[in-house]
């Protein structure tokens, strides 16, 4: 037996969430997003998560770079860096190189991140520089109106493949695993709950922290990654899985055909922070390099 | 173009792995201890072993010079098949300075004594026999004739052995003795040996400024210049010739509380130079010119976002991966114009060692104080060579000059307009600051916007908030030498190559011409007012740049619509003095005609 649902007032609801301090966090820009597209549940989850961890407004930065996804740090209120397409992560090493005070949050898409950025995640990922990466992945280029991206399904028919497109997607939590990330998940739009958990989990991980964010494009993409589809896909991790366990991880990110969502996986190492204070110590102190020498 | 008192030059050349560079640079350093001004500079191939030719100049004075003579006095030969086609080089009475026992046989004229002019003064020595009876090995030839030097000029060896001492101070003891062994029997040789040349060493200068004066590299003065500008974070990629300047941060920034970070490519380097220049850090790097041109687009980040940046570029050949190991002035127009839209920065080019120095500090301050990026145009002459300088005492460099947000909360504007056109900023873990920056058209408050009339106002602030810069304390934007008033000729010059037009104009002046110079070290905003006052007072302007278009003639000209003589040269090397010289003659005869 089920309890009976309860009816839900409008100003209940407002109050309840005008009372939790959320709202402090989305700025009076409103999102120019398309109704329904799955951003909303990113960027409501992220400000849920800044004010369940208590981040101040003034210490957060979200980095961006060129797309749909990248529209969001206007949407926040907190500080921001809308910047060039694919340089996301290496402008947030930069503020992070800056000021490790700062939270800093990287945000893009799946082409910013994974085509023209491609090059710059196994780099932030190896140096752990302590930042979290989100990537609103839609599958498809939603700001250029609906060309393929680098994780579009293989055969997709767009306005830049008339044809079909022969390009097989990446695999982009494999791509995570096996570059380093000292934290790597998996969300969807669809369970805003779920994402608001990991996203903060995600910021609250020290070290570089991946998470992968299954979103819907409700405009350009009605037949492969919709709600309906992704809605009976999407599983979540089995009950047993090990987040310490790499192979385990890498196993489930190969059953791309039932996504699953959860930590995947996570390590405690030394971030670039930590990197570079042991650099100061030795440099000031005068201690000889510890490690191999390239020229013996 | 000789000095009064002393004035010598070495050319030590040999082959790869001859110890060529290391020669040259123990010789440099152990004339700068000695109190001798000292200009030097290397040519070496681009791979690291091999048969490429290596040179090592070395031009000693008591008075102030420039740039290297065209003529050796001496020369060093570790290699005839790479020193013979030198010999010309070495002026009459001067020395030439050879292995007298070749290994192998040598067909006709493989042998460096088959070259050399009646005129000049050959020295023939067994170099390996010498290092082999000293050392037991042949290894230390480049050492043995450094000994052999000193011994003819008497030269205090006490300096050369220093320097030997702290040079191999990080290996075993032996290699030190050894190479002390090896540069004690070659200088007992050059102390037995009859001097026929007329090569004179006079005393050094013994003065104060004799003692505050260091040796170093432009790209060795760029590092001080930023470490006394307060650097905080440097981004870098290695790239011949600005690969030091990163190598050297490493080393030294920590020790001073900054942080360097070798990234995974120039764009990531500049990338993050912005984004901790936004976090508030002074914040730099450094590259060539394939990578600014990766740069580009993020430049033009930095202008529209108006975060600072500086970026030190020291150029080489081009176009492409061009000459990596010679020198250029082509990057004038990348740095100038690169990136999309109307993207005006700052940029700016020293002429010399010293100018390195208080450039790369300045830069900060201009980048920080007008919101913008600072490009940097060193090139790899100047880059790689050595010049005694003396440093201010007290750091000339000033902090905090960011205009800062004074009333944070809803109504602050981030990109508001004023009389300067700067807006006060708000960094990151600022309260009441928070904005976002962005490379898309934006209005005062940072949101973006497209509308007609906001593009153009922001546009217009972008561009004249930079005037103050020609108005910037402490520096010299441009500046005149030579004759005042009317001359025949003048010659505008920017970059290394000044220091040989500098000569060449000296040497005009000694031959009669009415002539004067002028150096553009800011070359955007470019001192438009300054430059036509000068071109006022000239009969004609020359134009001597390292490059094949003339592409600061051509700025020029475009910007003042006033016609300039170019001399451009795309050969690689620095241009020679007399080919400036020969070139001032000629427009001062032509308009006496």
């Amino acid at each position: 037996m089920t309890e009976p649902l309860k009816p839900v007032y409008l100003e209940d609801k407002l109050n309840e969430v005008r009372g939790d301090g959320h709202l402090s966090y989305r700025s009076s820009s409103l999102p120019t997003w398309c109704p329904g597209c799955g951003y909303f549940s990113v960027a409501e989850g992220v400000a849920m998560a800044f004010n369940r961890l208590k981040v101040p407004s003034k210490d957060a930065v979200i980095v961006s770079g060129i797309g749909c996804a990248s529209r969001f740090p206007f949407f926040m209120e907190t500080y921001g860096f809308h910047t060039l397409h694919g340089r996301t992560l290496p402008v947030a090493t930069g503020v992070k190189v800056a000021n490790d005070k700062l939270t800093v949050v990287a945000v893009g898409g799946d082409g910013d991140a994974f085509a023209i950025g491609g090059g710059h995640i196994p780099h932030a990922a190896r140096r752990n520089v302590d930042i979290t990466y989100l990537v609103f992945d839609n599958g498809i280029y939603g700001l250029t109106k609906g060309q393929t991206s680098p994780t579009s399904v293989q055969g997709f028919v767009t306005p830049s493949t008339p044809y079909e497109s022969h390009d097989r997607p990446l695999n982009p939590l494999m791509m995570l695993l096996s570059y380093g990330a000292s934290w790597v998940g998996q969300a969807y739009a669809g369970q805003p709950h779920h994402l608001t958990d990991m996203i903060a989990g995600a910021i609250a991980h020290r070290g570089f922290s991946y998470l992968h964010i299954l979103s819907p494009c409700v405009t350009f993409d009605k037949t492969e990654m919709t709600y309906a589809n992704l809605n009976v896909r999407v599983r979540d991790l089995p009950a047993d899985h090990d987040p310490t366990d790499r192979m385990a991880a890498l196993e489930q990110a190969t059953r791309t055909g039932t996504p699953a969502l959860g930590l995947f996986y996570r390590e405690d190492r030394p971030t670039l922070a930590d990197g570079m204070a042991d650099i100061a110590m030795r440099a000031t102190a005068g201690i000889p390099a510890k490690g191999k020498k390239a020229r013996g | 173009m000789n000095r009064k008192g002393t004035d010598i030059q070495f050319a030590i050349i040999g082959s790869a792995g001859d110890g060529t560079i290391a020669a040259g640079d123990i010789l440099k350093r152990a004339m700068a201890r000695l109190g001798y001004k000292v200009i030097a500079f290397d040519i070496y191939p681009a791979e690291i072993r091999g048969f490429g030719k290596c040179i090592s100049r070395v031009r000693i004075t008591t008075e102030q010079a420039y740039s290297l003579k065209r003529h050796s006095d001496v020369l060093i030969s570790l290699d005839d098949s790479y020193a013979i086609p030198h010999v010309g080089e070495v002026r009459d009475y001067g020395a030439v300075i050879y292995e007298s026992s070749p290994v192998a046989r040598l067909a006709e004229g493989g042998h460096i004594t088959a070259h050399i002019k009646p005129s000049q003064l050959p020295y023939g020595v067994q170099v390996r026999g010498i290092s082999e009876r000293a050392t037991a090995s042949a290894r230390s030839r480049n050492i043995v004739v450094l000994g052999y030097l000193a011994g003819l000029y008497g030269i205090d060896p006490k300096a050369f052995r220093e320097i030997i001492a702290a040079k191999f101070r990080t290996k075993a003891q032996a290699v030190t003795d050894q190479n002390t062994a090896a540069f004690d029997a070659g200088f007992e040789t050059g102390k037995a040996v009859f001097k026929l040349d007329d090569i004179v060493l006079g005393p050094p200068l013994h003065n104060k400024e004799a003692e505050k004066t260091t040796m170093m590299t432009g790209n060795g003065a760029v590092v001080r210049g930023c470490i006394d500008a307060g650097l905080d974070t440097f981004f870098g990629y290695p790239i011949t010739p600005a690969t030091t300047i990163l190598e050297r941060l490493a080393a030294e920034l920590p020790k001073h509380g900054g942080r360097v970070l070798q990234t995974e490519d120039e764009i990531s380097a500049i990338a993050a130079t912005i984004g901790a220049g936004y976090a508030g850090a002074r914040s730099a790097t450094a590259t060539s010119g394939p990578g600014l041109a990766l740069m580009a687009e993020m430049l033009g980040l930095s202008v529209m976002g108006e975060v600072p940046s500086v970026v030190f570029v020291s150029q080489r050949g081009g176009p492409s991966t061009g000459l990596p190991t010679k020198t250029e002035q082509s990057d004038l127009n990348l740095a100038v114009f690169g990136g999309a839209g109307d993207a005006q920065r700052i940029v700016l080019a020293p002429t010399n060692v010293d100018g390195c120095y208080r450039t790369a500090g300045k830069a900060f301050e201009m980048a920080e104080q007008y919101q913008t990026p600072v490009v940097v145009l060193l090139d790899l002459y100047l880059s790689n060579r050595y010049e005694t300088v003396v440093l201010p005492d007290k750091n000339p460099f000033s902090r905090n000059l960011d205009k800062q947000m004074a009333d944070g909360g809803a109504g602050y504007m981030r990109f508001a307009d004023s009389d300067d056109h700067i807006s006060p900023r708000a960094i990151p873990g600022q309260e009441g600051g928070m904005h976002t920056v962005t490379g898309l058209e934006h209005n005062q408050l940072g949101k973006p916007s497209d509308l007609p009339e906001n593009h153009e106002a922001m546009n217009a602030k972008r561009h004249l908030k930079l005037e103050a810069a020609l108005r910037h304390p402490d520096f010299t934007i441009c500046k005149r030498f030579g004759d005042e008033g009317p001359v025949d000729v003048g010659v505008l010059g920017w970059g290394s190559t000044f220091g040989e037009i500098l000569e060449a104009m000296f040497a005009a002046q000694d031959e009669g011409i009415r002539c004067s110079a002028m150096k553009v070290v800011m070359l955007s905003p470019l001192p438009k007012d300054q430059i036509a006052a000068f071109m006022d007072d000239c009969g004609t302007v020359l134009l001597p740049e390292l490059n094949y278009e003339g592409q600061l003639a051509n700025l020029v000209s475009g910007a003042l619509g006033r016609p300039v003589t170019k001399l451009t040269r795309s050969t690689g090397s620095p241009m020679q003095v007399e080919e400036i010289l020969a070139e001032i003659r000629r427009l001062a005869q032509a308009r006496a005609a």
